[in-house]
């Protein structure tokens, strides 16, 4: 069941990816990305990571996606890259695409023999990463708070309604 | 006293910024000076609460809270730095059209940002700090939402020090790797190995390219003279002082130990003495070709940070403690002259503007040349004395060649810091100025940094006695 499911997800994420980059339409390509995160959430259920699985959907195929469409939405472009430029940007990136490609054989090589779950499970666990969180690392937590207080003035304050100066 | 007791310095500030908010709403437009002085009781109230704890040196949430001698000294100069450009925007945000509460309310977040920053040896502490001081300064430096260059600022200011903080986030994780701790005492001790891993090599030196975008040395400056001349002024005169002093406060926490464990420092020594020569050289020439105002302030902020490198490779934290406190006060004045020649929706900051403003307003340009003199490093300023501090304790550790470059570049910033004198003084008015006088914040702030800057140049004796406490603190 579980191989089913292993090769389920990660056919349909590469499929996903694959669509994203070969589709023209903005609006098909977001959807594409929120699939493709989703079934590696998937993939981290799998191997027992379930709290890596929850943020990956959350934040990736939630908060990160939607900073993809509000930023599709407000750019809106429609020709794409001219012609003159898109040899030497397709040429580059293959060039990027090997240098990764090379990459991850390198560290995969040298990581995946000794990898086990047991560090995974140990460390996605919620209820010890909460425990940690309410311990530990109280004091930088709750400085998170004062900084989302800080981010949330400062949007309001460059977005909110212009004040009419003569009215008070 | 307990944990909580240790926190109030943080709270009190972050309590008043949250008042300020409050009050905002209830508050009619003409009404909103009172917010300033609001927090003004607050930062007052915060000091206070942080120099309860000098000379006892505590440590609470195993050790990321540390409020030891050298902290409550940084608080304190922060918090100063804070006050004096309060004041100096009460008027300014009314005058240009900036009148927004959550003005103050940032202003506090960000000092709180920075109290977070220099009250730890925590690296991931202090980075939360950082995004704290950044979060608000970006919405700060977008303030003026009618002028497109207050908007570039803010765009270019986000985009860069996201940017930073990339790089400082990278260099932690890498440092972590290799030592399983956010711990900067920590971190140094991996480098007593010898047979040391070039991971956290490469960590120090992205954490070190993170840190010099904030403090903009050379070649991480880009942003900086778009940033202070698109920003509304007062928010230059914190952004040239607050991110600068902090980044300095997290240098010397590294750097400290650093020096004394590190079996080989020479390429972290060698990575900072060419940053250092860059920054003084190139910082102080391309200054001498800027006509407007504000720009040369933000050339001449830059070359400072340069001669403050040199201290901290001359390993002078002392020097370099009265450095920032000089800087400070010759910074905010010279930037609260600038406000002062400004009135309704006008700010007048080329330099022919300056021209003959020296006899038309005898107090503006006085202060104003006693604070370019000062920067310049004439005696009997506090800029001469924290110049000859840093580069004659330079000289004793044998740094010489760096010694002769910081001189022959402060030579060459007289040029620019006399040439607004020149034009204030020697120059017929070619414009004609006229500027809203009645703003006694801003006038009281003058004579504050004026006060500050002859005090340090020339009874600088009790201010040093507090130094040595702070610097003693951290060894």
């Amino acid at each position: 069941m579980s191989y089913f499911l292993f090769f389920l997800l990660a056919i349909v994420s590469i499929a996903s990816i694959l669509a994203m980059i070969l589709t023209k339409n903005q609006a098909y390509n977001a959807l594409l990305l929120i699939l493709a995160f989703t079934c590696t959430g998937g993939l981290f259920a799998l191997i027992g990571a379930s709290f890596i699985a929850t943020i990956q959907i959350i934040i990736y195929a939630g908060a990160i996606m939607i900073l993809f469409v509000f930023v599709i939405m407000m750019i809106n472009i429609r020709d794409g890259i001219p012609p003159e430029r898109k040899k030497w940007t397709i040429y580059f990136s293959i060039f990027v695409a090997v240098v990764f490609l090379a990459e991850l054989f390198f560290a995969l090589k040298g990581t995946l023999a000794p990898l086990s779950t047991s560090g995974i499970e140990q460390s996605s666990d919620p209820t010890s990463l909460g425990r940690l969180l309410f311990t530990e690392y109280l004091y930088p937590f709750e400085i998170t708070s004062i900084l989302i207080i800080a981010a949330l003035v400062g949007s309001i304050v460059l977005v909110k309604k212009k004040e009419n100066n003569d009215s008070n | 006293m307990n944990t909580f007791s240790s926190l109030t310095p943080l709270l009190i500030i972050v309590a008043g910024a949250l008042l300020v908010l409050i009050l905002e709403v209830f508050l009619k437009k003409e009404k909103k000076d009172y917010l300033a002085y609001i927090s003004i009781v607050f930062l007052l109230g915060s000091v206070y609460a942080g120099l309860r704890f000098w000379n006892q040196n505590p440590s609470y949430f195993n050790g990321k809270l540390l409020l030891d001698n050298f902290a409550l000294f940084f608080i304190f100069i922060l918090a100063i730095a804070t006050i004096l450009v309060t004041l100096i925007s009460i008027k300014y945000i009314f005058l240009q059209n900036t009148n927004h509460g959550e003005y103050y309310a940032l202003l506090l977040l960000a000092l709180s940002g920075m109290m977070i920053m220099v009250s730890s040896t925590d690296f991931l502490i202090i980075f939360l700090g950082l995004e704290v001081l950044s979060v608000s300064s970006y919405a700060l430096a977008g303030l003026k939402r009618e002028d497109p260059l207050s908007s570039e600022a803010a765009a270019k200011y986000f985009l860069l020090g996201c940017f930073a903080s990339a790089f400082i986030i990278f260099g932690l994780a890498l440092l972590y790797g290799v030592t399983q701790s956010t711990d900067i005492t920590v971190f140094v001790q991996s480098f007593a190995d010898p047979n040391l891993s070039l991971l956290a090599v490469a960590g120090i030196g992205l954490i070190i390219i993170g840190l010099g975008f904030k403090i903009a040395v050379i070649p991480f400056h880009m942003w900086t003279p778009d940033v202070y001349q698109g920003s509304p002024t007062p928010v230059t005169a914190f952004f040239s002082v607050g991110p600068k002093v902090v980044g300095f406060a997290v240098l010397i926490r590294i750097f400290q130990p650093y020096w004394r464990a590190a079996v080989n420092t020479e390429a972290v020594f060698a990575a900072l003495w060419i940053i250092a020569v860059l920054t003084m050289v190139i910082g102080n020439l391309i200054a001498l070709r800027q006509t407007n105002v504000k720009r040369i302030l933000a050339y001449s902020s830059i070359a400072h940070a340069g001669y403050l490198l040199v201290a901290i490779l001359s390993r002078d934290n002392a020097g370099l403690l009265f450095y920032l406190m000089v800087y400070l006060f010759m910074n905010v004045g010279a930037f609260s002259a600038v406000i002062a020649l400004s009135k309704k929706n006008k700010e007048y900051l080329e330099l022919d503007d300056y021209a003959g403003i020296g006899f038309k307003y005898p107090w503006i340009g006085a202060t104003f040349s006693i604070f370019l003199i000062s920067l310049a490093g004439f005696p009997p300023t506090g800029g001469f004395l924290a110049k000859f501090y840093v580069f004659s304790t330079a000289v004793r550790e044998g740094l010489i060649t760096l010694v002769v470059i910081a001189v022959l570049a402060s030579l060459v910033s007289v040029y620019y810091y006399l040439r607004i004198i020149i034009y204030m003084y020697m120059k017929e008015p070619s414009r004609d100025i006229t500027i809203h006088t009645e703003n006694p914040a801003l006038f009281f702030v003058l004579f504050l940094c004026l006060y500050g800057v002859l005090q340090l140049g020339i009874f600088p004796g009790n201010v040093l006695v507090f130094i040595k406490q702070a610097v003693a603190s951290i060894l």
